[in-house]
């Protein structure tokens, strides 16, 4: 064959084949990007389907152990798993690992699902998995269809996989672990959850905007981690604290929002601190959940939050503060240098933060819709 | 701007010789990127299938099963990339189809790398998602769906899960260089077609110069320097080009684009794979080599003169030449062990015919016009000379497109009666049964054999086609081939035509004693009777001699014949059918007794002139191009040849009425008219033929065989060289019936007897 | 009384040019007998080629009437015309030798063949022709082609074409048109020493008032449009009279 033929590279093939094919999954036919939102988040309209999307209300009810499994017949969920974690040196480390469902076709939750050998699509998932060490960030992602059998997630035994990443229930109550490798990098955590589940907004319904589109919503705030990361063959044990978020619906993003803020903070006055603000046209929205060191938790509302960036309007917020008069807190939120995009099918900001301030603590910020400059 | 006025006048005057020059350029800029375009589609849509393919591996089963989702499902939670490949046959030739898992594929990446700008939409050409190929098939047991999962490059073997090992992966048969060697075959025709519309356009182009070198004399005489006028004429010539070039482009482009699906099917069911992807070559590349070959064609006279003297040759010595380079090209022919040598070879000997053709013509001319004693008929000799000289290209433009439709079409008559007779011996039994999914074929083996009727009168086979992997040496992975196990052994299969056998192939093979091999993998491995040849069939290796080499068409793909009592228990056919010629036992009894051994409802039972349709299809589409080329060309040439010889005859008109002056009736003028412009065309006919016949040896023998991988037996067909001289006839007797127009019109006396008008000898 | 060759009388050929008929001869007669020569006079466009091709054949008058060598043409029907055709083209095949200013020869053929084919399509013997060449000064170049050979030797090849077929009517258009004098002398000695040796007739059509004077009779053509008289061609012996002088 000649030479000009070879230039095209074959990973290169597969990559935007893979791009090609997310993007028709999250984006249906309409591309237009102003409209969808972030990984389609703003995505509203039903299929022609009888089974209907379902749209996640103020009087819905959080169900155990169930809601650790998937929802088919909502567009989006997500099992998020962020760390602030430390080695034996008492060097930070910083971690996350997400697994995203996103469906084309909504399916009861009773439903048979389609046969394998019919490589059905109704609904993809995507894992990313990243590491933040020595001011480096590491990233992966990883893509599959569903109902294939390569990815999944259930509820009991509980497990989430994609590939060879997982995190699963090990035998004891209470007890998982996550295992994630990429070319150059990989963990195996073990988890140790502390206390149960924190229901966000109004018993798990979280709000995100005024006029009442949101998400069913819950936390397990209050995780020990222990366990070995390797980063270019070198291994590292590892212990510190994790944050694991849940959260699921049909659409989040209302058209003309444009991203979010989102902090998970670990306050060292025992106090965990869960902020969020949706950007949109001409203001915010801003939501939170204030949890105490019983575990009691509040919500709060725009009134109780004042969340101000330290930067300008184009570029990506690095360092906030955090304002929640009621609690008299006035937190400083920084960033460590470096940059901390995960650069997959959709850029985002993932980094661990160090807490200042009235309260000194650590946590995690996810900045999304900003710009890359 | 006064003086291009003049130099243009020329045109004014004679406007349809403008309109030829402008008509030339127009076609041969069409039929130039017409088989350009195609080729460069398909150039660029082979690289992307090949780009796709090339030294890819796969994961298969260790116990030799086929893969299946729970494999691919194993292997993704082993952390093993690996992507599903879904190639699904659409039936009655629709191609095929292959369904990727594109988030699956996302692994495949390298890390790090940043998306580019490069698309591949799944919309079927080739590629679609896997669902919607899936979708395609009736369910999992589909034969024509065959599902590979693909390894990355970063997959080694040490990763893989126990039960499974790499292997290489090609979509399709191994087809060796043949789709370079094609697009080859493309490209030879495509300078062709340039070539003979250049001869032409340069005819046409010289004939408006010569007639206008009296005014450019006059120019000069006022004043104006040749250096100017050749500026003016350059400046003519990049105007017109520039006119005609374009809509030529356009129209070549119309012109791929409606050869373009029946072409895009062609080369799927060739290299049985889908090849076509029909992206579009860039205009501007088309538009500056045709503006430079139609420039450089034209004007090459402006720059000659400078460089003449050293070459210029005296007639004698360029036949010597010219034979000279013929017979190279011969010799080069014969001995030629690569594609391009043997088209360099084809180029000589037509460079060579070319040069030889007119000389030999008006040499002939000369000396019969000495030898006849009748003055009449030494003047139409004589005359007949002068115009072989004058209208030397347009007619050596005749004879190689005579040669080229004479070649293609002894190429395609001869493929299609051998392909005929190939088809024959395989479809020798009436039915064929496909055995239904699931079904098991052993059943039926048994009771076909019990059946006393059947066994007295009739004949049938089961027929078996998979894969298998030839051993080429211990350290190299195995390349796959096609494998075709039939038993018993018996007419159906004993009667085919064998290329060449060790004694009694059929014997040993019913035995079980070795292998026979299709003429593709016999030339592509070099592999000759009696040598051993070492397949794995279903994990198990198999060390058999090859007993036979037996001929195969219509395709390049490798394939072994075994006997399917040879089959290890855990081979998976790819395809499973009975042959039957149920002789004095209806059909319907055989289906029915099949039907009630498998225990199924309907049984697919296909005859053998639906099999035969669906092949002359493919056929037909095989041919499609290059049939419709030659016959453009050809017609391109005849057109030419015409309008040379109104233009030519126009110059010469009052000489052929100086014969109804001297007294010879309107008949007998027309009559000699008809005499001259027949013997023109059918000579030229005539001296195509030889270059005819030896075009035809060269591809059926020498091209084909690099080409596809078969080489076809040689044959001529004389009623279609006659058909050819008919042609011919044709075009000198509408030459005489311009002719005579011209004659009926008063004619001008020539200025004068010089070579500009007409007097020339 | 000598016996006419040719007798024209009434002869009419007009063109058409459009919508409009522009006559070009009218109401013209002539007579030439054996042995006798005619100089055709007249300005460019005044008729004389069209008179010839008319005495030929090569174009068909629109009325009149002409007698040559026995045989009677006229306008005639168009049924006619086919018929008349074939006795003209007989014609000029045996009995008339018509003489160009140029280009009387075939280019592909050698003086002498063109000769020979001459002498043959009239049915004559070629034997003689090499000796008609030498007669006319150029017995060394019959192998030499039309383009090999002057102006004036390819003119007396053509006389030799018009003897060697043993023409009794020559008609010669401005036969030495193209010659420079001492050349075009020559070629009209010939022409006329030829035409006295062999008695026949001879028309020549020529601007040349000296070699018109040299003609036993001449006919002066005025464009018909141009004149008032009805009748716009005289004919008068001059073999005594002054030769006019063109205007």
């Amino acid at each position: 064959m000649t030479s000009c033929v070879r230039s095209i590279h074959f990973p290169v093939f597969f990559r935007v084949l893979a791009s090609f094919l997310w993007l028709f999954l999250v984006a249906g036919c309409s591309r237009e990007s102003e409209d969808s939102g972030f990984a389609g988040l703003a995505e509203s309209q039903q299929t022609d389907t009888d089974v209907p999307f379902l749209q996640p209300g103020p009087g819905d009810r959080l169900k155990f152990p169930e809601d650790f499994g998937p929802h088919p017949q909502h567009r989006i969920e997500w099992w998020y798993l962020t760390a602030n974690l430390e080695n034996q040196a008492g060097e930070p480390l910083g971690l996350q690992w997400t697994q995203f469902r996103q469906a084309l076709t909504p399916r009861r939750a009773d439903a048979t699902p389609p046969a394998p050998s019919q490589w059905p699509l109704q609904a993809a998932w995507m894992a990313h998995g990243a590491l933040s060490w020595r001011g480096q960030h590491h990233f992966a992602e990883r893509l599959a269809r569903a109902d294939v059998g390569h990815a999944g997630a259930t509820a009991q035994p509980f497990e989430v996989w994609l590939d060879d990443w997982r995190l699963s229930r090990t035998g004891e109550s209470g007890r998982w672990r996550l295992q994630v490798s990429a070319d150059n990098w990989s963990y195996d955590l073990f988890l140790r959850l502390n206390g149960p589940p924190v229901a966000h907004g109004d018993q798990g319904f979280s709000a995100k905007s005024a006029s009442g589109e949101g998400s069913m919503y819950f936390s397990l705030v209050d995780i020990a981690i222990a366990g070995k990361v390797t980063i270019d063959g070198e291994i590292q044990k590892v212990r510190g604290k994790g944050w694991f978020d849940r959260e699921w619906s049909s659409q989040l993003l209302k058209t003309g929002q444009q991203g979010w803020d989102w902090f998970a903070l670990h306050l060292d006055s025992g106090n965990k601190l869960m902020t969020f603000r949706l950007r949109e046209d001409g203001g915010a929205f801003t939501s939170g959940t204030w949890i105490t060191g019983e575990g009691e938790a509040v919500s709060l509302s725009a009134d109780d939050l004042i969340l101000t960036p330290d930067a300008d309007a184009e570029a990506t917020p690095t360092r906030w503060r955090l304002q929640v008069p009621r609690y008299g807190v006035d937190l400083d939120i920084a960033a460590p240098p470096g940059d901390y995009r995960n650069e997959g099918q959709y850029p985002y900001w993932e980094s661990p933060v160090s807490v200042s301030g009235s309260h000194s603590g650590e946590g995690y910020m996810e900045l999304t819709g900003y710009d890359a400059k | 701007m006064t003086l291009f006025a003049a130099v243009f006048s020329h045109y004014r005057r004679h406007p349809l010789q403008l309109l030829a020059l402008a008509t030339m350029i127009v076609v041969a800029t069409m039929l130039w990127t017409g088989v350009s375009h195609l080729t460069y589609q398909a150039r660029a849509s082979l690289g992307q299938s090949e780009q796709a393919v090339a030294e890819r591996r796969k994961v298969v089963r260790l116990d030799g099963q086929s893969v299946a989702v729970a494999d691919f499902v194993t292997l993704r939670r082993a952390g093993v990339c690996v992507m599903p490949w879904l190639e699904v046959q659409r039936p009655n030739a629709q191609g095929r189809v292959v369904g990727v898992d594109g988030l699956a594929a996302s692994c495949f990446a390298g890390a790090g790398e940043s998306a580019q700008a490069w698309n591949q939409p799944l919309n079927g050409k080739p590629f679609l998602d896997i669902r919607d190929a899936a979708a395609l098939t009736a369910g999992p047991d589909d034969r024509s769906a065959e599902l590979t999962l693909l390894a990355a490059e970063q997959v080694s073997q040490a990763a893989l899960p126990a039960g499974y090992r790499l292997a290489r992966f090609s979509l399709g048969p191994d087809t060796g260089e043949l789709g370079e060697s094609f697009l080859l075959n493309l490209d030879a025709l495509g300078v062709l077609v340039l070539l003979i519309t250049a001869l032409l356009l340069r005819s046409v182009y010289q004939l408006g110069l010569a007639q206008r070198r009296d005014s450019f004399a006059l120019l000069h005489r006022f004043g104006v320097s040749p250096v100017s006028v050749n500026r003016l004429l350059v400046l003519e010539m990049a105007l017109l080009a520039g006119l005609c070039v374009i809509p030529g482009v356009a129209l070549g482009r119309l012109l791929a684009g409606l050869l373009g699906s029946g072409f895009g099917q062609a080369l799927d069911n060739l290299f049985d794979a889908p090849l076509y992807a029909g992206q579009a070559a860039s205009w501007l590349s088309s538009v500056l080599t045709m503006m430079a070959v139609v420039m450089v064609v034209c004007l090459i006279d402006l720059i000659r003169p400078v460089s003449r003297a050293p070459v210029t040759l005296l007639a004698g010595q360029r036949r010597t030449l010219a034979l000279a380079v013929l017979l190279f090209g011969v010799v080069l022919a014969l001995v030629a062990s690569s594609l391009v040598l043997v088209f360099v070879a084809v180029a000589l000997v037509f460079v060579g015919a070319g040069l030889l053709a007119p000389v030999l013509m008006s040499g002939l001319a000369r000396r019969l016009a000495r030898a006849a004693p009748d003055p009449l008929k030494r003047w139409h000799f004589a005359e007949f000379g002068v115009l072989a000289r004058r209208l030397a290209l347009p007619l050596v433009a005749l004879q190689f497109a005579l040669a080229m439709v004479l070649a293609m079409q002894a190429l395609v008559t001869v493929f299609e009666a051998t392909f005929d007779e190939w088809l024959s011996q395989r479809l020798a039994a009436d039915f064929f049964v496909e055995v239904p999914a699931g079904a098991e074929s052993g059943l039926a083996v048994d009771w076909l054999a019990n059946e006393p009727q059947l066994a007295a009168s009739g004949d049938w086979q089961r027929v078996v086609r998979g894969k298998a992997e030839l051993r080429v040496s211990e350290s190299e992975p195995g390349q796959g081939v096609d494998l075709l196990a039939v038993a018993p052994v018996g007419r159906l299969l004993t009667q085919w035509r064998l290329q060449a056998a060790s004694d009694q192939p059929w014997q040993a093979f019913a035995r079980g004693e070795g292998v026979m091999i299709n003429e593709q993998l016999a030339r592509r491995r070099q592999l000759a009777v009696d040598g051993p040849l070492t397949l794995t069939v279903a994990g198990e290796t198999l060390s058999l001699p090859v007993l036979a080499i037996y001929p195969d068409y219509g395709r390049p793909a490798g394939e072994v014949l075994l006997n399917a009592g040879l089959l290890p228990a855990a081979f998976k056919p790819g395809f499973e059918s009975l042959s039957i010629n149920p002789g004095n036992l209806d059909i319907a009894t055989v289906v029915s007794g099949l039907q009630r051994v498998w225990q199924v409802e309907t049984v697919t039972v296909r005859d053998n002139e639906r099999i035969r349709e669906l092949a002359d299809t493919v056929f037909d589409q095989t041919f499609l191009l290059t049939r419709a080329m030659t016959v453009l060309t050809l017609i391109l040439a005849a057109a030419a040849l015409l309008i040379m010889g109104w233009v030519f005859f126009s110059t010469r008109v009052w000489y052929y009425r100086l014969l109804a002056v001297w007294g010879l009736r309107d008949r007998e003028v027309a009559g000699q008219m008809v005499r001259l412009a027949v013997s023109l065309t059918i000579g030229i006919a005539v001296l195509a033929l030889p270059l005819g016949i030896w075009l035809t040896w060269v591809l059926v023998h020498r091209i084909n065989p690099l080409a596809f991988g078969w080489s076809l037996p040689m044959a001529v067909y004389p009623a279609f060289w006659v058909e050819l001289i008919g042609l011919s006839l044709v075009v000198g007797l509408s030459i005489a019936a311009l002719m005579r127009r011209q004659l009926q019109q008063p004619a001008t006396m020539p200025a004068s007897a010089s070579s500009l008008a007409g007097g020339e000898r | 009384m000598e016996q006419a060759l040719l007798r024209v009388h009434g002869l009419a050929k007009g063109f058409q040019s459009g919508s409009e008929q522009i006559p070009v001869l009218a109401n013209l007669a002539l007579t030439l007998n054996q042995g006798q020569s005619m100089a055709l006079m007249g300005r460019s466009g005044s008729g004389k080629s069209t008179l010839l091709n008319l005495l030929c054949g090569l174009e068909h008058p629109d009325a009149g009437v002409i007698d040559i060598d026995g045989q009677r043409f006229d306008g005639g029907q168009a049924s006619d015309r086919r018929a008349q055709a074939r006795r003209w083209a007989d014609l000029r095949r045996q009995r008339i030798g018509v003489v160009f200013q140029e280009a009387n020869l075939m280019p592909a053929m050698s003086l002498l063949d063109n000769v020979r084919l001459r002498a043959r399509l009239a049915g004559r013997d070629d034997q003689g022709c090499l000796a008609w060449l030498e007669r006319l000064g150029i017995g060394a170049l019959g192998d030499r082609f039309p383009d090999q050979v002057s102006g004036g030797q390819r003119q007396r090849a053509a006389l030799a074409m018009v003897f060697a077929m043993q023409a009794s009517l020559i008609l010669a258009d401005e036969p030495t048109g193209s010659l420079d004098r001492h050349t075009a002398d020559d070629v009209a000695d010939e022409l006329f020493r030829l035409q006295a040796d062999h008695d026949c007739a001879l028309i020549l059509a020529t601007h040349d008032a000296e070699l018109a004077a040299r003609c036993g009779q001449r006919l002066d053509l005025a464009h018909p449009s141009s004149s008032s008289s009805p009748s716009t061609s005289s004919m008068r012996s001059t073999r005594s009279a002054p030769a006019d002088r063109q205007q």
